[in-house]
């Protein structure tokens, strides 16, 4: 793999740090008053999903991740794997739940997913910014009642929690962001 | 657009003048083309040829900071001086870093880092920054924000720190490595803190500071993280001057980097030692995006 000079990491640049393919996030260069030039550079861990800063020495070199992100849709979960295809070759993958279990409760069948792969091994999946969900169990609420603040939980289709209005009823459809776990509206 | 910050700048440099009018600073100029490159270990000079069409061919250096002539002046009683111009740096990258920038550098007798502290918060306010001002030791961000002891521990030490850290150990001398903890651990909390001094530094980067009780009689000034000033209780002796140009040429020779003759112009002004006085340069164009 290609080695990069600190002073060439542009944001989104695939490397290996820590044994781990990273994504760079942000490059600021710091030089103090009489010292010599570094970079403090913040990056995610494209493997643990953890956002870390590490401060180098400007002009150290780091080696590339052989990273790659495909547009894959996903199809189903037969228990034990999940598989996705790539609508354009129709080439499947076929991802095993530790890659899945952070996001398995935004997976909708059919849905695009953004599949990060490291040496042509999925890494990571991130499901669309926006899905829609149906509502498995919540408590009744009362007709009319819009003034709530807080919501109510509710659990949907895919296992995952939510807090939703009070006017949501069973088998309704809504809208959620996958980002930050949140209800946006009826579908 | 444009022209709104043609005026800011304007005015701000209008605003500069007047404040050292009043306290009878005198303003100067030195000149920017250099015989001699700079020693400092991490600053590079920018070279040009010159003079070869008439076959009197030289090698000369753009200034990387008015210090020197300015002292010169210093040495030779010009009394308390400014001075406002360009400085021209080779090897620099980045947002913050250019390789030509404007430069307030200003000197006072008679005046301790602390006085000097006071003044140029006088100056700051004077333009438009009213903030909150932080004073803290080198030791005391140190041990407040990262648990080390900054003036006792060991390179060996802060080498195993830095290591823990997931960090280069990769440093010949402890300077860099404090530096890089610095870098690392510290400025980043200063971004909280709007208008805020460090002062006092490890005498390993005392450079041209006097060092007094264990510290370099230093400081930085940091505008919301960002390092905009740099100010020294300036050494006064010739040999002072003399052994750290030695040992400044000694480090860049490690890096295989351009070694400076020493400035015999420089040195055989000081004859007589410089007068007690403090000195800081302010980085004009941080400055200004500092400044709304």
């Amino acid at each position: 793999m290609d080695k990069y000079s600190i002073n060439q990491f542009k944001n989104g640049l695939k490397l290996m740090l820590d044994s781990n393919p990273c994504s760079i996030l942000n490059n600021e260069i710091v030089k103090p008053g009489k010292g010599q030039a570094f970079n403090r550079v913040k990056f995610k861990d494209l493997i643990t999903g953890k956002i870390l800063i590490k401060t180098f020495k400007s002009g150290e070199f780091l080696e590339g991740a052989d990273v790659m992100e495909l547009d894959l849709q996903y199809l189903y979960n037969d228990g034990n794997a999940w598989n996705f295809m790539d609508p354009h070759s129709f080439e499947q993958y076929i991802i095993d739940g530790t890659i899945v279990s952070g996001v398995k409760g935004y997976l909708v069948e059919q849905d695009i997913c953004i599949v990060t792969l490291w040496n042509d091994h999925p890494i990571s999946i991130t499901p669309p910014n926006h899905v829609i969900l149906e509502v498995f169990d919540t408590d009744p609420g009362l007709k009319g009642d819009t003034v709530g603040t807080s919501g109510k939980p509710a659990i949907m289709n895919t296992g995952i929690v939510l807090q939703v209005p009070l006017f949501v009823s069973i088998g309704d459809k809504v809208k959620v962001d996958t980002r930050i776990n949140e209800y946006v509206g009826r579908a | 657009m444009m022209r709104n910050s043609l005026i800011k700048k304007q005015l701000i440099i209008q605003k500069i003048r007047q404040f050292f009018r009043e306290q009878e600073v005198l303003e100067v100029q030195t000149p920017i083309l250099q015989n001699t490159s700079t020693s400092d270990v991490y600053i590079d000079s920018i070279s040009l040829t010159i003079n070869t069409d008439i076959g009197i061919q030289s090698i000369q250096y753009l200034h990387t900071s008015p210090e020197l002539e300015m002292k010169k002046l210093l040495a030779q009683g010009s009394g308390d001086i400014y001075q406002i111009c360009q400085v021209f740096r080779n090897n620099e990258y980045g947002e913050q870093n250019f390789n030509e920038f404007t430069l307030l550098e200003y000197y006072r007798l008679g005046f301790d880092i602390h006085q000097l502290m006071a003044d140029m918060v006088n100056l700051l306010q004077m333009l438009g920054i009213q903030d909150k001002v932080y004073q803290l030791s080198y030791a005391q961000v140190f041990s407040q924000y990262a648990n080390i002891d900054i003036l006792n521990i060991d390179i060996v030490s802060l080498k195993i720190i830095a290591s823990r850290l997931g960090l280069s150990t990769d440093f010949i001398w402890i300077e860099d490595l404090q530096m890089l903890l610095f870098v690392h651990l510290i400025e980043p909390k200063l971004k909280n803190l709007p208008l805020c001094f460090i002062y006092d530094y490890p005498k390993s980067q005392s450079t041209l500071a006097k060092v007094k009780n264990q510290v370099a009689k230093r400081f930085e000034l940091y505008l919301n993280g960002v390092e905009v000033a740099n100010g020294y209780d300036e050494l006064q002796t010739k040999d002072e001057y003399q052994q750290v140009f030695i040992c400044e040429n000694n480090k860049r020779k490690q890096f295989s980097k351009l070694i400076s003759q020493v400035d015999v112009s420089f040195l055989s002004k000081l004859s007589k030692p410089l007068p007690q006085c403090t000195g800081v340069a302010i980085g004009i164009n941080r400055l200004l995006t500092q400044i709304n």
